[in-house]
């Protein structure tokens, strides 16, 4: 395309935009053209940087060919400035307290001897992964489809625990802390509270990531893993556990992580929905990993379109690809090794018999025949949550 | 066979020493333009976050800003100043702004 092709594109583009009510918001592509930093955080290969503190890192797009997300290219998102910077890992517990019968202080030999040891291959993503999609611009960071990542978790099941320390009859809600701290004394601590009902046997308490220790800026020395659900209840540096009867009023669940409660879960600028919910178990989503956009492939090349898919744990029964615009779609080949909760990987064979621009498509169905939609079918939310459109990469056959 | 599992060993030690000894997060300079305020969000803000977070929030309208320094002060206790806070606003909105009111 030359450059004065480009200006025409792109005046058709803005118009289209404006065009089409700009007061209902408009939902496209997400951004993923960022480069990386030139500077590594600690244990970490460089990575999309948005913020030294807290620390904010997305993973480009060429990881996601892979059904195992590497630790040193695996998001990072925290959300107080305050992470310890030292641990005494003999000293070390997690205070399970509240309505238990007998209150526990679980250190990490503990934890690792005393207990049975588990594993569990399961997706992490923030629940504004892809923000970048909507228009207007919701607040939060504009992240590309990188503030995700499936790791082999290992560690030991929360019933476990929490049957060892006795729940109390009333007991109702779970509140989990970890040891990261806001600057001022007065400002909310990062704590989430889920439902007893919201807590099987899946959910574990983890040490490890893909057989290594988890690196610091993902946990160290322990996190929770709530397969199925978005990140924000995967507390870090967990170290506390607090047992209720009633729900504990939470800036992080009151104000933040919420959409609109209601069929669509999608509202307009001018009309926000009155009543939210917190997001909770993620929605069926697919990316592409290679090729990535504007690379040149050549003709009558043997092309491999490589990526990934997930949903809930419900499970990915097809992901299909088109190569024209969305006209036709192709089952692509699935290689499903870990597990329900983890990354799906899927290749197709594309021959690119046409010279030009070529957008390739990626669509995940699950098992109950839920399908991604388009981009521009995914309705606008406020807080620019739970983005999960077909993912489209154009690339130029030379 | 000894050999082996001394190595194994001493590669699970050094995995641990990890955090006994202090980590070092970097410090990213993220530039910020110099105008007008700029020195009442280097006094207010860098506090609890970097430049980064503001900067990657994306061209908003002036409303988005004063509900965000709004929140700050409100929710996450921010002991900032009227007369900063529209300060902040101010400089916000002009720099990173995308020109609407709301």
């Amino acid at each position: 395309m030359k450059r004065r092709d480009f200006f025409k594109t792109s005046i058709v583009a803005s118009a289209a935009i404006l065009g089409s009510n700009l007061s209902a918001g408009t939902t496209h592509l997400p951004k993923m053209n960022r480069k990386v930093s030139e500077i590594p955080f600690p244990e970490k290969r460089a990575m999309i940087t948005y913020s030294d503190r807290p620390p904010l890192l997305e993973a480009p797009r060429s990881i996601f060919t892979r059904g195992i997300t590497e630790n040193d290219q695996f998001f990072v998102r925290w959300h107080l400035p305050d992470i310890p910077t030292q641990i005494d890992l003999d000293s070390y517990t997690i205070k399970v307290s509240g309505l238990v019968e007998k209150e526990l202080n679980v250190t990490l030999k503990e934890l690792k001897n005393d207990y049975e040891q588990v594993e569990v291959t399961a997706v992490l993503q923030c629940g504004g992964n892809s923000r970048s999609a909507f228009t207007p611009i919701p607040g939060g960071i504009q992240w590309g489809s990188g503030a995700m990542g499936c790791a082999k978790w290992k560690g030991v099941r929360l019933s476990d625990i929490l049957n060892r320390a006795g729940l109390k009859k009333n007991a109702h809600w779970i509140g989990f802390n970890g040891l990261d701290k806001p600057a001022y004394f007065k400002t909310p601590d990062f704590v989430r509270e889920l439902e007893l009902t919201e807590l099987d046997e899946n959910v574990i308490i983890a040490y490890q990531m893909n057989d290594e220790d988890l690196p610091y800026l993902n946990g160290f020395p322990l996190r929770l893993v709530l397969p199925g659900y978005y990140s924000d209840s995967w507390v870090k540096m967990l170290s506390n556990i607090t047992v209720t009867d009633k729900y504990q009023p939470l800036f992080f669940m009151d104000k933040g992580y919420r959409i609109a409660d209601n069929k669509t879960e999608g509202e307009t600028p001018k009309h926000l929905a009155k009543k939210t919910k917190p997001i909770t178990t993620m929605d069926v989503k697919s990316i592409i990993g290679y090729p990535e956009e504007n690379m040149k492939v050549y003709h009558n090349s043997e092309l491999v379109v490589r990526g990934v898919a997930f949903d809930d744990g419900t499970g990915i029964d097809k992901v299909m690809v088109s190569t024209d615009e969305g006209k036709t779609w192709d089952e692509a080949l699935l290689k499903q090794e870990n597990g329900r909760y983890s990354f799906t990987e899927f290749r197709f064979g594309f021959k690119p018999t046409k010279y030009g621009t070529v957008k390739i498509m990626a669509k995940a169905i699950n098992r109950l025949g839920v399908a991604q939609r388009f981009a521009k079918d995914i309705p606008w939310n406020r807080g620019g949550y739970k983005y999960n459109g077909i993912d489209v990469v154009t690339v130029k056959v030379v | 066979m000894k050999k082996i599992i001394l190595i194994t060993v001493l590669m699970v030690g050094s995995l641990f020493a990890q955090v006994s000894k202090p980590i070092e997060v970097p410090y990213i300079a993220y530039t910020i333009k110099k105008a007008k305020g700029v020195d009442t969000l280097q006094a207010n803000c860098l506090m609890c976050h970097s430049f980064g977070y503001v900067i990657n929030q994306g061209a908003q309208p002036r409303l988005f800003w004063d509900k965000k320094v709004d929140k700050m002060i409100t929710h996450f206790k921010a002991p900032i100043t009227k007369a900063d806070k529209k300060t902040i606003v101010d400089y916000l909105f002009k720099n990173y702004g995308n020109g609407k009111l709301k």
